[in-house]
């Protein structure tokens, strides 16, 4: 079957296919030379697992995904449903800062059910039809902890700092508006704080 | 425009003349004196700022020497004022200030990071690159965006250079190990499982170590080559994370293990996968140096006219990514 590719990813490259004659995206986490051939092995088997259960999973608490239509671990082969949508990262600032609020939630209702993102960039969060879909859970984890939870916040507080530096402190706080309606005030001042905690744990952060 | 940098962040001690014409820079000379710790010993702060005393004024003399000028030429003189070792940085820092108010030069404090990425763009055709910033004070992702650099992915915790120089020391390695490390890794292709910890586009590898030092009662060959594999697969993971969300289309690698060769061989291989040229400091640049110091200062010469006397202080903490670029 001749396929389009449509993204070169990080660790994957997603090829447009078909599945029983509707349109669907195929992921692919192809062997990588540059790595020891046992570890790469690895690594590529672990997330096509974790990635396929867990993209199932956070649909039953109400966290749109695409649906999997299929996996082959030996090949590392994920085939899911196509969102035809725009990823957050391509819209017009003020879209960004609007949807920040949605996409807070959306991680809140993650980590309120024990679902770690480990990815959190705005390239994995689609806009289709005026919902939010939340994409690439390869790096995810079952986690209650947290640290975990914290490390999630700080990865898309680091995103924001960098790629989306001009609009950072509106598109966080609308984040944190949502991301606290969903987990709770006593959780969020948890996890918040830890937040800070990892921040000046980090290389010439400054001693406040 | 002639520069003199000076460099005294960490174990070197270092000066450099470059003459700057237009947005050309050429190195005139770049001397360095290395303190060297006891085999499995670390840098000691101050037995580090003892050795850079001592050194300092052959170290300007051979400079000034080999460059074939005199102070009086100088149309600047720029320091390292962080981030680094607080005693290390004062001698850098009091050697300049002396020239600068004897002899009248403007003084320009120079953060130490910007100084590698900014060396490295002048040494390379690299235009527009992501920036792999990999020593042993740091390991960062950058990208210019807004007059500042921004962080893409950095380590939670130790830096590369850390990973493999406490490691190194704790196998009875003098600092710096990488070298060594590299040596013995490849003689072997035996993979022991290690922690791997990509946390989006950062990575961790305080687990690394410790799993690592227990690897290596059995095999330190093993471990070796297991620790090299393990870190720079998650550091080539984070690059191509960096890569594909930035849509950058070069990688420049700057710091002292830029030195590393199978390091460099994986990076290559990443920037082949995404259409991207890839760019490393000359070896004899990776380290730290005064070039890295004298350049910066002589590109924000550009747009300004140096610090006051009472402002030429040292910051041992001073995060790369709140120094505002203008030129």
């Amino acid at each position: 079957m001749l396929m389009k590719l449509r993204k070169k990813g990080a660790e994957a490259d997603i090829y447009q296919s078909k599945w029983q004659n509707s349109k669907a995206i195929l992921k692919i986490r192809k062997i990588k030379n540059y790595r020891d051939p046992s570890l790469d092995s690895k690594i590529r088997k672990q997330r096509t697992i974790k990635e396929s259960q867990i993209i199932s999973l956070v649909k039953s608490f109400g966290i749109p995904t695409p649906l999997v239509y299929f996996v082959n671990l030996e090949k590392a082969i994920i085939v899911m449903q196509e969102i035809p949508g725009k990823p957050v990262h391509d819209l017009p600032e003020s879209k960004i800062i609007e949807l920040s609020k949605e996409i807070g939630k959306l991680v809140g209702t993650l980590h309120k059910n024990g679902v770690m993102h480990g990815d959190l960039t705005t390239s994995n969060f689609i806009l289709f039809q005026n919902t939010v879909f939340v994409i690439d859970f390869g790096l995810s984890q079952n986690t209650i902890k947290p640290e975990d939870h914290a490390v999630d916040l700080r990865l898309i507080k680091e995103i924001l700092n960098s790629a989306h530096a001009k609009i950072m402190e509106p598109a966080w706080k609308n984040f944190l508006i949502g991301y606290k309606s969903i987990v709770g005030n006593t959780n969020y001042i948890k996890i918040t704080k830890l937040v800070s905690d990892i921040e000046s744990r980090g290389r010439y952060a400054a001693v406040t | 425009m002639l520069g003199l940098g000076i460099e005294s962040t960490a174990h070197t001690f270092s000066c450099a003349i470059i003459e700057k014409k237009g947005k050309q820079g050429r190195i005139l000379s770049d001397v360095r004196k290395i303190y060297r710790p006891a085999k499995g010993e670390g840098i000691h702060p101050r037995e580090a700022s003892r050795h850079h005393i001592e050194n300092s004024s052959s170290v300007l003399f051979e400079c000034l020497r080999e460059a074939n000028i005199t102070i009086k030429d100088l149309d600047l003189i720029s320091y390292a004022a962080g981030p680094g070792l607080g005693p290390c940085l004062r001698v850098g820092a009091v050697v300049a200030r002396s020239l600068a108010s004897f002899y009248k030069i403007p003084i320009y404090p120079i953060n130490h990071a910007i100084g590698h990425i900014e060396l490295g763009k002048l040494l390379t055709d690299a235009t527009n690159p992501l920036v792999l910033l990999v020593s042993g004070g740091h390991t960062m992702l950058l990208a210019f965006l807004n007059k500042q650099w921004r962080v893409f992915g950095e380590t939670l915790d130790i830096t590369l250079g850390q990973l493999l120089d406490q490691f190194g020391r704790s196998i009875g390695f003098a600092s710096p190990c990488g070298k060594n490390i590299e040596e013995l890794a490849s003689t072997s292709s035996n993979y022991i499982s290690l922690p791997y910890s990509v946390k989006g586009n950062d990575v961790s590898f305080s687990g690394l170590l410790s799993a690592t030092k227990s690897v290596a009662k059995k095999s330190k060959v093993d471990a070796c080559y297991s620790l090299q594999e393990t870190a720079f697969a998650m550091i080539s993971e984070v690059v191509e994370r960096a890569l594909s969300f930035t849509s950058k289309k070069e990688l420049l690698i700057v710091g002292g293990v830029a030195a590393n060769k199978r390091l460099s061989e994986m990076l290559h291989d990443v920037c082949k996968r995404h259409g991207c040229k890839f760019f490393a400091v000359p070896l004899q640049y990776a380290g730290d140096c005064g070039s890295q110091i004298c350049w910066t200062g002589l590109l924000e010469s550009q747009v300004k006219r140096g610090v006051l006397l009472k402002d030429t202080l040292v910051t041992q903490s001073w995060r790369l990514d709140s120094v505002k670029v203008d030129y």
